[in-house]
């Protein structure tokens, strides 16, 4: 990697590349610090070609030139690294903060790194044990402790958990757990997390990692949306079939077709009243048939978690309509 | 407002027929009695003729459900009462009651897509949940009622206290579902 220029430079080649049609990694850190301080464009001509001048320290216009911002401060380290083993002598921070752990991610550890004699690893104990103050404290870690454990075995991103970890310490600030299951809670969070992400999971899935039975993350998922004042849209079949389509090993055509499908099938009001999971199943099994790539209903069935008879129906109302031919029972 | 067949189809009403009442003995004496000390409280006796069922406490209060008018409860309140008397019980003779809540049945007369719905009300006291249950909740605050509306255009009715109520309540559903022009 060539060694960085001032940051004058830099910005402007920047700029220039950004002219002449590329794009250069400065240039979009300059951006982005613009934006920071809260400027999207010139307050002159409008141009969204705004440039941090560290150097200078100044925020001007390329187009016109105008200083928009002068004496910006630099928030940047004040030290420089020439690769990455240097970086990682000369930093002072941690890893970023996270809502995922209770104390979120700012406390410090005792390390157990090259060994630690048996006073250093009872003081490690003795500081890991006083680090929890009460049992609200307590409940508070095995809930988070719940999401996590959740959310890996649904394997779901960290910023779903982050959203779940939100959540949930915006129910404890509303006193929200008193007297319910924080099993209950923490399997229903993760349920509206999900969904808001667009990437729902079925009920049953999130009972399969649960220590508790449905029933009990409907209540909590209802109680949940009215106190926290949350708007869930109703799942629609579309956001299951490219993981269902994924978990049968069936492509992107098949996966774009079974899309049309249920497009077709919203359009003509086949999908009223019905579950979002069983149209999504059938649609699938649907197009899968038609592109060559036999699933049985039963294979269908165990991985979206419909009955056999339901995918049937389905399928038999959505065949029916959109003309689609008979196929065979496989 | 056109009232699209309104039909009441349970009331539920309550009363106190006695100060105090021993349910084990109405359940060793009253045929049809059913009396789960853990499980619940209260006495279970259905009737057959004119069927419904009466949930009797050891306070003397008492629960009626499933007659279809005022008439009806007022008729098994006072069969209750003289079934009772009749094992040696103690009871009012034309107990006064109370009505507690309405469920009616209702149909717009065409098919609604509920989807639809949910996005242009847009409002609280909305619960689609089709994962669940094919029918949307609509919950109002005045009158405080409850109704389901499902995909084939039917509703039904619940917690009004009065016949007015439950059209009230359909007269505010119509009238917003008139408004995002769903209707």
């Amino acid at each position: 990697m060539a060694a960085p220029k001032s940051d004058k430079e830099a910005t402007r080649d920047g700029a220039k590349k950004k002219r002449e049609g590329t794009v250069d990694a400065d240039a979009v850190v300059a951006a982005v610090a613009a934006a920071k301080e809260g400027l999207k464009e010139c307050p002159e001509c409008g141009s969204k070609c705004l440039i941090c001048d560290y150097g200078k320290a100044e925020i001007f216009c390329e187009d016109c030139g105008l200083i928009i911002r002068e004496n910006i401060v630099d928030l940047g380290p004040e030290w420089r690294a020439f690769d990455s083993e240097q970086k990682s002598k000369r930093a002072r921070t941690g890893a970023p903060m996270t809502y995922r752990m209770h104390d979120k991610g700012l406390s410090t550890v005792v390390s157990s790194g090259s060994g630690l004699s048996p006073g250093e690893y009872k003081l490690k104990k003795w500081q890991q044990r006083t680090h929890v103050a009460n049992t609200t404290e307590r409940s508070f870690i095995f809930a988070l402790s719940e999401i996590d454990r959740m959310a890996s075995a649904l394997r779901l991103p960290v910023n779903i958990r982050e959203a779940a970890s939100m959540l949930y310490r915006k129910a404890m600030k509303k006193r929200l757990i008193r007297g319910r299951s924080i099993e209950g809670i923490t399997s229903a969070l993760l349920y509206i997390s999900c969904r808001q992400y667009g990437v729902p999971r079925t009920l049953e899935e999130l009972r399969d990692v649960s220590r508790v039975g449905q029933k009990e993350i409907s209540r909590a998922y209802r109680f949940l949306l009215r106190e926290l004042d949350l708007k869930v849209s109703p799942a629609s079949p579309v956001d299951f079939v490219p993981r269902f389509c994924s978990l049968l090993n069936l492509d992107g055509e098949i996966r774009s077709h079974a899309v049309e499908i249920i497009k077709k099938a919203t359009e003509a009001e086949l999908t009223n009243g019905r579950g979002p999971i069983g149209i999504a199943a059938a649609a699938i099994y649907i197009a899968a048939i038609l592109s060559g790539e036999h699933r049985t209903q039963k294979e269908v069935s165990d991985v979206t978690g419909v009955t056999e008879v339901t995918i049937r129906n389905r399928y038999k109302e959505l065949s029916e309509q959109l003309e689609i031919p008979e196929l065979l029972e496989v | 407002m056109t009232k699209l067949n309104i039909k009441v189809e349970n009331v539920v009403a309550n009363a106190r027929i006695a100060d105090e009442l021993d349910l084990n003995y109405i359940e060793s004496r009253l045929e049809d009695a059913v009396f789960t000390k853990k499980k619940f409280p209260g006495l279970v006796y259905r009737t057959k003729e004119p069927k419904s069922a009466f949930l009797i406490f050891r306070s003397g209060k008492v629960v009626c459900t499933g007659s279809k008018t005022e008439e009806g409860v007022r008729r098994v309140m006072d069969t209750l009462s003289a079934d009772l008397r009749g094992i040696g019980v103690e009871v009012v003779e034309h107990p006064e009651f109370r009505v507690q809540n309405i469920v009616a049945s209702a149909n717009v007369g065409r098919e609604l897509n509920l989807g639809a719905i949910v996005v242009g009300l847009e409002l609280e006291g909305m619960e689609y949940e089709p994962e669940v249950f094919p029918g949307l909740v609509y919950r109002i605050a005045e009158p405080k009622s409850a109704i389901l509306i499902f995909s084939s255009g039917r509703l039904v009715i619940t917690g009004g206290k009065t016949l007015e109520d439950c059209e009230k309540s359909v007269d505010v559903l119509l009238d917003k579902l008139r408004q995002i022009g769903l209707l």
